[in-house]
């Protein structure tokens, strides 16, 4: 995979997750953070930290991620989500617009 | 996202799947404390509608929730109010129609410190005593007490709300006295008060609203249309005399009326004086008004409500003349033919919504409406529709008449209840393509209907009332793909095996018939299939005889006896409103 194809994308803690930048993109956040002309650091590094989200919320979300190009292009399968962590994801999904 | 639900949904959707869930989350007190507002209101709405809110499940939301709409929930009562008045953001609380919340729930909520809105429409358990209550709330904005059990000396107390915009007194018997003494509030910009004792002596009061624009005296005995600068007014069910003396250029602001049902003594000359350049919106249904000619000035309007009115094709060319801007015309009911739609031929570019429904047109008016190419909406029920006109002289040629409409390229909803179509007639209705609500109602109808319109692949609404419609037939038949509604009341060929396994075998659809027991909701029933029912802003048209009722509706069949209903019938004004007593449930709720 090359380089410019994927993002990296940091946890709270330092854990870093790279995804493809097409599934990044999903996030209506990240997206306009790698899109937008210049002046984003993010855009030039193709990495992106996100000091509020944890670890195991942020890989939720990058599964979401893959699991929503999935979806779109027709394969219908459930998204489980855990009851223990619903909040939290909840507030990550809505900080990114997913 | 473009495609599914994005994950705050799929979130919400996991959190309140099951009360285990719940149990499981509600314990991230520090959590739920950081939620977002929005977040917060949608996964409170989320529970409600799951019913898996209780009192103790209400506690963990006191940071994070700003908006509450419990309406109708009747378990809603003073534990509850406890719980509701420690919410410290709380912005907007809606408990209209909860039967028993009484003045000591209320009292809870006294010297809550961000309190804006406020609805306790019909908690009829509330007094003035509760009322003494919020009087402590000194942020409200907006207060809802219409049909409370408010008397004149509770309205009295309101004078202390300084900052309300909106007061909704409607059903309450606010007399000329009270209503002087709210001239303290100076801030309101929407003042109901149907229903009321005021009269031209109070009406004089209105005056001393600086920010007033929206003001509704229906079923008062205002007599004289106030002079005001206002936006919305709305007269239904008055006597109106004619204007006597005041500037009558002020009225030059209004963009809304509502005058239906009201009796209009010299109305040729009450509407010539108003001043009405404005006017986007006016209701002049079941008046008395005979003359149209003040239409002539009325270049803005784009809803003309002229349901039971006194219209003929005559009359016709005033509504042309007015018909620029029309975006919705309301004639049914009235005495109007094929002709009056010949008038309107080129004069309303811009109508989408037209209602003939219980007028005399025939298939002759199909070539005139077809050639407003605009229309989204058309309403023919009830009228002498037959599907076919003779061309020939001899009766020879029969054309389908229908096949007009195809012209109509926006037509979305087409409603043919009770005309004379039969099955042959619709065939040209599989031309209609984009068509997303069809409603058919007819003795005459069979299966054959049913399968000559399966390319009708955007149907979300399909009617198939009454019909001649064997087991067989509806087995065999597969909706489209985006139907939700499938109505098929009055379809008594139809076995209970039969419906049950096509609503098992079709989920997503909603089968409406007397042997599915899931009773459906008015507001759906209505959608489209009378235009009446769009003027939702219209008050709640109810004699004021009878009692603020406690639960959120009666029917109003209920409430009469036998001998009253036919009393009523027979006098004038009231024969028009009981005909139309099935649109009520929903004109109240949306109220």
């Amino acid at each position: 995979m090359k380089k410019e194809d994927t993002v990296k994308l940091v946890s709270a803690e330092g854990f870093e997750f790279v995804v493809d930048k097409k599934a990044a993109m999903v996030s209506q956040t990240i997206r306009n953070m790698l899109t937008s002309p210049g002046s984003f650091a993010e855009t030039q590094h193709g990495e992106v930290t996100f000091p509020e989200i944890s670890t195991p919320i942020l890989e939720k979300i990058c599964q979401y991620f893959y699991w929503s190009l999935q979806f779109a292009s027709g394969k219908e399968t459930e998204f489980h989500i855990e009851p223990e962590i619903t909040l939290e994801l909840m507030m990550a999904a809505n900080y990114l617009h997913t | 996202m473009e495609k599914g639900k994005g994950l705050v949904d799929l979130c919400i959707e996991a959190a309140t799947a099951c009360s285990e869930n719940v149990d499981i989350w509600r314990r991230q007190r520090r959590t739920l404390e950081r939620l977002p507002f929005q977040l917060a209101n949608d996964l409170f709405r989320r529970l409600h509608r799951r019913r898996l809110l209780s009192p103790s499940i209400l506690e963990i939301f006191q940071f994070s929730v700003n908006e509450v709409d419990l309406r109708g929930e009747s378990c809603v009562d003073a534990e509850w109010m406890v719980y509701l008045s420690a919410f410290r953001y709380l912005h907007s609380l809606n408990i209209a129609d909860c039967k028993n919340v009484n003045n000591f729930a209320l009292w809870h909520l006294s010297g809550h410190s961000s309190l804006n809105e406020l609805d306790l429409s019909r908690c009829s358990k509330i007094t003035d005593a509760g009322i003494k209550h919020l009087l402590s709330i000194a942020t409200l904005e907006k207060l809802c007490v219409s049909e409370t059990g408010l008397t004149a000396d509770g309205v009295l107390s309101l004078s202390s709300f300084v900052n309300l915009r909106v007061l909704d007194l409607g059903g309450i018997p606010v007399t000329d006295t009270a209503l002087s003494s709210l001239q303290a509030l100076t801030q309101l910009e929407h003042l109901d008060l149907w229903g009321s004792e005021i009269s031209n002596v109070g009406a004089a009061t209105f005056e001393k609203f600086p920010m007033l624009s929206i003001l509704n005296i229906a079923w008062t005995k205002v007599t004289r249309m106030p002079i005001l600068s206002i936006a919305c007014l709305n007269m239904s069910n008055c006597t109106i005399h004619s204007i006597v003396d005041g500037d009558n250029t002020a009225t030059a602001t209004l963009s809304k009326l509502i005058v239906t049902g009201a009796a209009f003594i010299d109305a040729d000359q009450v509407f010539p004086i108003l001043q009405l350049g404005c006017l986007k919106f006016l209701d002049i249904s079941c008046s008395n008004i005979g003359s149209f000619n003040f239409l002539v000035n009325l270049r803005n309007l784009e809803h003309l409500n002229l349901r039971y009115s006194q219209i003929t094709d005559g009359l016709m060319e005033q509504v042309a003349s007015a018909g620029e801007k029309l975006r919705y015309l309301n004639l049914s009911n009235t005495k109007i033919t094929s002709h009056a739609l010949s008038v309107l031929v080129g004069c309303v570019p811009n109508l989408e919504n037209i209602s003939l429904s219980h007028t005399l047109v025939d298939d002759t008016s199909l070539a005139y409406i077809s050639m407003t190419s605009s229309l989204r909406l058309v309403d023919l029920s009830h009228t002498r529709i037959r599907g076919f006109v003779y061309s020939g002289r001899e009766n020879s040629d029969k054309m389908l008449s229908l096949s007009a409409l195809q012209n109509l390229s926006n037509l979305r909803s087409l409603n043919l209840e009770d005309t004379k179509v039969m099955d042959e007639a619709l065939q040209p209705l599989s031309l209609l393509t984009e068509l997303e609500c069809l409603y058919l109602k007819s003795d005459f109808l069979t299966e054959i209907s049913l399968h000559a319109i399966p390319s009708l692949q955007k149907l979300r609404f399909l009617g198939f009332r009454g019909a001649v419609l064997t087991d067989y037939g509806l087995l065999s038949y597969r909706p489209p793909p985006l139907l939700c509604v499938f109505d098929l009341r009055g379809c008594w060929l139809l076995s209970v095996k039969a419906i049950s396994s096509f609503c098992k075998k079709y989920q997503q659809v909603q089968v409406r018939h007397a042997h599915v027991n899931n009773p459906f909701e008015d507001e759906i029933v209505s959608y489209g299939s009378s235009a009446s029912s769009i003027t939702t802003k219209v008050p709640l048209p109810r004699p004021r005889r009878v009692k603020s009722s406690n639960t959120s509706f009666v029917d109003e069949r209920v409430k009469y006896s036998t001998e009253e209903l036919l009393q009523l019938e027979n006098s004038t004004g009231f024969s028009c409103m009981l005909k139309d007593l099935d649109l009520l449930p929903e004109i109240l709720r949306k109220k």
